[in-house]
């Protein structure tokens, strides 16, 4: 049997084997087919039986569990080509998600008034409104009214909606007005997509909650017909597994599931990187690291602390604000692909453009005019034009030089090999300087983790960024190259649910918050049971988003497992005030705190795989020297072996300077660092430095 | 001298670059702790607040998103306590003031601690977070009450004096203040929060000290305000030399009653300076809108810099300054002499510094041409919460109109007050109705409520609240707009004017800026705020975006035809070309 994990990229859909009875895991890239992209993911699925010489049926047949992660629905968010939405919301709020809380310039300075004005996902002409009002404590003191309700409904037939969000105040307190109306427009719209907003996001906060629910609704109906070809096509194949979707908070779904609430499948695919990370980073030992996932266009960073995924609900998805919880990825515009220029103060930037795969850098020779990352990695020999991606695509040094002399090295007075070092060095000073600001924000220092680096540009630079940060220690992990495909096997199965109860922590009702908890998890153990899992293997983890009473922001901390009791919520307080203290610098004992949202984490055990182990061999790592080439290492170009890394043993031990190959990525092992071969094939890079200073 | 200095320094770009972003973003971080931590609606959601890096010399090296009053001009608050404590100063000390004379700040709610930061026993860098305050004292809760006496009416006024002294802190003075404010528990907690802004904030000079070495940051700060420097000058050098005129007034003082107080500005470019000069505002007033030189100087500012090169407008410090002189008479409403009350001047006078700036630079470049926003319609309530028995108060801008537009682009929708520049925040209505004892029942775009232009205004706003508390006590001085317009530019028209009103079941009352008005238990307080104004004539508007509108609701069929020229059929609600054509007095 094989358990397959597919993530469909911009660029590329990679796909990950793992052959369960030898523990071989084999990765295989087809390109995106954006137009239908289940053709692109059968095309992945294709290759990989041709590999195990077996015809695609066969292949598929024989898939117990596939993980499918996608960017489909980023993507048609971002490009603004989802469905045609309309809005049914409580009477004189129909603009709550265009006046979206005065936000101006989510990614530019205040200073820059000349950006365009945002635009809703729904037009003011389809927000329609109709006579209802609950309040915060559940009570409706407006009833519905149905009449209304219907009007609207037949206003948006003759609109030819394809999808509607139901958005109303106070509906995660009083969802019945809600519901009720989403009865009558299924009734009056049959084949239009619904999203409500208590189920979408049932928290307080009107835009937000809007926001997300608008969010969902846009992209339902592309995501929906997307799962229909999928499935459709797996079943030709003689698909008879589990498939499952991997969602944006790190978690799997069914896919049933997913079409109703197709929001949450914004972020998947790299969502599943941090899962990735852990899996690595325990292999190696480290319960705490950065999650560096460098592609083409972007450096997407996890921090992970005690082998946690990190989640956030304060997340962007473009313009819009999407309140879910998701894994919080901090992304940066820094990638293979990023274009270096001289900004109007006469500073070298890399990124945030992208030459992206079309035409991508220079020295892909398709036309790429401008200085890129990946041509500087070209020029200062760390990556071989011969064998990029294993030989796949060749690379033309002289066009990344003229690129680099032309956009960086003559404007600034320098050599070329000068112009590519500063390129090098000015994007591991931003990578690390993000990283850096990441960390603090959360109250942490850097230098007390370990890196993984993955994504197709991770493993050149990683250490680089790992020396600015007086970071010890740099994972590379077999499966750099489909990182995300490898952190959808090593993801729990299971779902996230939130509840709001507003209260003082003083004058809470204990009983009502066993009642919170006791209903998620009730919920929990159908839904998971829908999932293949048996009652008693569901692990619940409990939190509570809290603050001080009169702050406005909250911090989520750990509730106690167990009998709900006046013990557990004191402890859930203690937790709360350590925490404030962690990321703020200061606790206020002496200061009452507030109740807001309850939420569970329900999870099934992750069904155990065994990577197989690599070949064992000693410290001496000689016999897999393929050649001999000049890299430049601080301005210096020094003389550095070249390691076929299919040839490495577990145990072998390089000294960098260092290049080792693979097919699918290069690892630059910079001078300071000694690199060992790991029992997973993975690769561990420690500072020489930071041995020495730990030994002092 | 400069270029010899300059080759001594010998900075290299990697290393400035980095310096140059961390210092940003330990700004950025200073405010992200104050954002999360303060329990006043101000800080914590409108954002009322910001976080910056001095240096020794008071310059200013970065300055993070927040109105525009509270920083651009905060190098005369550091030179103030430079020169007052001297040798005086040591690593863990704290400086608080919020004296409008002697601390240089707009008005006496918000309140500035200041840290000195030392490095190898020298004193290198000065970091200041600031932030309204829920009270300070005076004659009524919050903040913006007209009609005080002087300024010791309006409040507490503490100088710059020390709260923590080498790590200690200064209990016994801070339980003074804390004494003389209402809520003192919830203003603590804001105290505590901009402090441990500063915490963070030295932890993270102390890092980027020690990464890369005193000699090397300084330098690197150096070539910070010589480069920015460089480019503002450029940027002044493309505007056509001259002199350029904006003016700009607000509804009245709160003393002497509808009669209108105006700020004019004569914008002289010469070269690569450009002269912002205030002498021919009024006079300082009784009532409570003059503003100090140093809330004048940093909306001044904050206006040119919406005409340089958008670019590098993260990057603004010191050397953005330097080309730009600012001229303002000691007694003018714009540069206002103690005992002047102030409580008003950061909505009424420094809004209409930052306005009058605009409007004489856009006619300097109409190509990029920038109209005013919306005017403020914020109130401060105070009242007692029936369902906990407490008093409380609370203020709000989710009234306010939309952002003027600019050159190229229609005003933002939603965005809200011009000194904020879009970075400060609504309140959630939801989260209102939790914490105070009022139901929003209003809150919604209204048509034709906003500035005509080739590119309109952002729209106004119908905005209405139920009292469901105790009979409030309502501060109306945080609104304007009744009696006078936010100007539209280069052929745009005005941003409409603005009202409000009290609705007892049948009954409205119309109420008035800057007063103290009541609404009882049970009755309704509404506003009908206009938006933006507009940029470029209404009547080379693309018709479909008139069209559009009108579909959207933003604009009627009636004001399509009055305003824009566009004729729109009442049927089908497309464009009728020929009437259209007829109507624009096109053949």
């Amino acid at each position: 049997m094989f358990r397959v994990a597919v993530d469909v990229g911009g660029t590329f859909t990679d796909c990950l084997v793992l052959e369960e009875s030898t523990g071989e895991l084999r990765q295989f890239k087809a390109p995106t087919t954006p137009s239908d992209p289940s053709v692109g993911l059968m095309n992945a699925l294709k290759k990989a039986a041709t590999a195990y010489e077996l015809m695609v049926e066969g292949f598929v047949s024989q898939i117990g569990l596939l993980i499918h992660g996608t960017t489909l629905a980023t993507n048609t968010l971002i490009k603004k080509d989802g469905a045609k939405t309309g809005m049914v919301t409580t009477r004189y709020f129909a603009d709550v998600i265009e006046i979206r809380r005065g936000y101006k310039n989510v990614r530019t300075s205040m200073y820059n008034v000349f950006v365009p004005p945002y635009e809703p996902l729904v037009p003011r002409r389809r927000r329609l409104e109709v006579t209802e009002r609950s309040t915060y404590e559940g009570e409706i003191v407006t009833a519905l009214n149905e009449e209304d309700v219907r009007r609207a409904a037949e206003q948006l037939r003759a609109d030819s909606v394809e999808s509607v969000a139901i958005c109303f105040l106070h509906s995660y307190a009083a969802p019945e007005n809600e519901r009720r109306t989403q009865e009558i427009i299924r009734e009056i719209l049959p084949d239009v997509h619904v999203a409500t907003s208590h189920d979408i996001l049932p928290v307080w906060r009107e835009w937000e909650r809007f926001s997300t629910t608008v969010v969902s609704a846009y992209v339902g109906p592309v995501v929906e017909q997307y799962l229909e070809a999928l499935e459709r096509r797996l079943h030709e194949n003689d698909f008879g597994g589990t498939l499952l979707m991997m969602l944006s908070d790190g978690l799997v779904e069914t896919v049933d599931r997913c079409r109703q609430r197709a929001v949450y499948l914004i972020g998947s695919g790299p969502a599943a990187a941090p899962a990735a990370a852990i899996y690595a980073g325990e292999t190696a030992g480290h319960r705490n690291v950065l999650s560096f996932d460098m592609g083409g266009t972007s450096l997407d960073i996890g921090v992970i602390m005690d082998a946690e995924i990190p989640t956030t609900t304060e997340n962007w998805a473009g313009d819009e604000r999407v309140g879910i919880k998701m894994v919080d990825i901090h992304s940066a515009g820094a990638g293979g692909g990023s274009i270096a220029w001289i900004d109007s103060l006469g500073l070298l930037r890399v990124g945030p453009q992208s030459a992206g795969s079309d035409p991508g850098p220079a020295c892909y020779g398709n036309g790429g005019t401008s200085p890129t990352t990946t041509d500087a990695d070209v020029l200062l020999g760390y990556v071989d034009p011969d064998y990029f991606l294993g030989g796949e695509i060749k690379l033309d040094r002289s066009e990344a030089a003229e690129a680099v002399r032309t956009g960086v090295a003559e404007p600034l007075g320098m050599t070329e090999t000068e112009g590519a070092q500063a390129i090098l060095t000015a994007v591991s000073s931003f990578m690390a300087d993000q990283i850096s600001e990441v960390f603090t924000s959360r109250g942490l220092d850097v230098r007390d983790i370990a890196i993984v680096a993955g994504g197709g540009a991770g493993p050149v630079h990683a250490a680089f960024v790992a020396e600015r940060l007086s970071v010890p220690t740099v994972i590379v992990p077999s499966v750099a190259a489909t990182f995300s495909a490898f952190g959808m096997f090593a993801m729990d199965i299971g779902r996230n649910y939130a509840r709001s109860y507003i209260a003082s922590a003083e004058a809470a009702d204990v009983g009502r918050i066993a009642d919170l908890f006791q209903q998620m998890e009730d919920e929990a153990a159908t839904g998971l049971q829908a999932m293949g899992a048996q009652a008693g293997e569901v692990g619940f983890a409990r939190t509570v988003a809290m603050r001080y009473i009169g702050q406005f922001s909250e911090v989520e901390v750990s509730f106690p497992s167990g009998e709900v009791n006046n013990e557990s919520l004191s402890e859930a307080v203690a937790n709360f005030h350590r925490r404030h203290e962690e990321l703020y610098t200061f606790q206020m004992p002496w200061k009452g705190t507030e109740l807001l949202t309850f939420y569970l984490k329900a999870t099934v055990q992750k069904a155990r795989f065994e990577l197989r182990e690599a070949e064992e061999g000693d410290s001496e790592a000689s016999a897999a020297q393929k050649s001999t080439r000049e890299c430049v290492f601080e301005s210096v170009a020094v003389a550095t072996p070249v390691y076929d890394g299919s040839l490495l043993r577990a145990g072998n031990r390089l000294e960098g300077p260092a290049i080792v190959e693979e097919t699918t990525t290069t690892i630059v092992v910079p001078p300071a660092f000694i690199c060992e071969v790991d029992r997973q094939h993975g690769y561990v890079l420690t500072s020489q430095t930071a041995i020495a200073s730990a030994d002092a | 001298m400069a270029s010899e200095e300059q080759a001594r320094r010998d900075v290299d770009p990697i290393t400035l670059s980095t310096v140059w972003h961390g210092m940003q973003s330990i700004a950025r971080e200073m405010r992200h702790v104050v954002d999360r931590t303060a329990q006043n609606y101000l800080l914590a959601v409108l954002h009322d607040m910001a976080a910056g890096i001095w240096d020794a010399q008071a310059r200013t090296i970065a300055v993070p998103e927040g109105p525009t009053s509270m920083f651009l001009s905060q190098h005369f608050a550091v030179e103030a306590i430079l020169e007052k404590f001297g040798d005086d100063l040591h690593p863990g000390d704290i400086i608080i003031t919020n004296d409008p004379f002697k601390g240089h700040c707009n008005h006496l709610p918000d309140w500035g601690f200041i840290r000195p930061v030392f490095y190898e026993d020298e004193l290198v860098f000065v970091l200041l977070t600031r932030g309204h305050q829920l009270d300070t004292g005076g004659s009524f809760p919050g903040g913006y009450f007209a009609n005080g006496y002087d300024i010791h009416a309006e409040g507490l006024i503490i100088p710059p004096i020390k709260i923590y002294d080498r790590g200690v802190e200064r209990t016994d003075v801070l339980e003074l203040i804390w004494n003389n404010v209402r809520f003192p528990e919830g203003v603590k907690i804001d105290n505590y929060a901009l402090m441990a802004g500063l915490t963070v904030g030295e932890k993270r000079i102390h890092s980027l000290l020690d990464k890369y070495g005193k000699q090397v940051v300084l330098d690197c700060v150096e070539e910070m305000l010589d480069r920015m420097e460089a480019n503002v000058r450029a940027t002044i050098t493309e505007i056509p030399d001259g002199t350029y005129f904006g003016e700009s007034a607000t509804d009245d003082d709160g003393t002497t009653l509808d009669e209108q107080v105006w700020v004019r500005c004569e914008a002289t470019i010469a070269g690569d300076e450009m002269t912002l000069d205030f002498t021919q505002s009024d006079d300082q007033r009784t009532g409570f809108v003059n503003c100090v030189l140093a809330s004048t100087y940093s909306r001044a500012v904050a206006g040119s810099f919406l005409f340089f090169d958008p670019e590098y407008s993260p990057f603004h410090n010191a050397g953005s300054m330097r080309p730009i002189t600012l001229v303002a008479p000691e007694g003018s409403v714009c540069n206002a002499q103690y005992p002047a009350t102030v409580g008003g001047s950061p909505v009424n006078v420094g809004t209409q510094v930052l306005e009058a700036t605009v409007a004489a630079l856009s006619q300097a470049v109409p190509e990029k041409a920038v109209a005013a926003w919306g005017r403020r319609r914020g109130h401060y309530i105070a009242a007692l919460d029936p369902r906990n028995g407490q008093r409380y108060t609370q203020t709000t801008t989710d009234a306010d109109g939309g952002a003027g537009a600019v050159w190229g682009f229609d005003g933002f929708e939603g965005a809200m007050g011009m000194s904020g520049l879009g970075s400060i925040q609504r309140g959630s209505v939801e989260e209102i109705e939790i914490r105070y004892p009022w139901r929003t029942e209003r809150y919604h775009f209204t048509p034709d409520l906003s500035g005509a232009g080739r590119w309109r205004g952002g729209s106004g706003m119908v905005w209405e609240v139920r009292n469901l508390g105790g009979d409030a006590r309502i501060a109306t001085g945080s609104s304007d707009g009744d009696l006078t317009q936010p100007a539209g530019a280069a052929g745009g028209d005005p941003g409409p004017l603005s009202k409000m009103y009290i609705r007892r079941g049948d009954e409205i009352e119309t109420v008035r800026t800057h007063r103290m008005i009541e609404v009882k238990t049970g009755e309704v307080l509404g506003k009908v705020s206009g938006g933006g104004g507009g940029v470029g004539e209404p009547f080379e508007r693309d018709p479909q975006a008139v069209q559009k509108d009108v579909v959207d609701g933003y604009v009627t069929i009636e004001a399509a035809e009055r305003l824009y020229g566009v004729a729109i059929d009442e049927a089908t609600i497309t464009i009728d070309e020929a009437r259209t054509k007829r109507l624009r007095g096109i053949d």
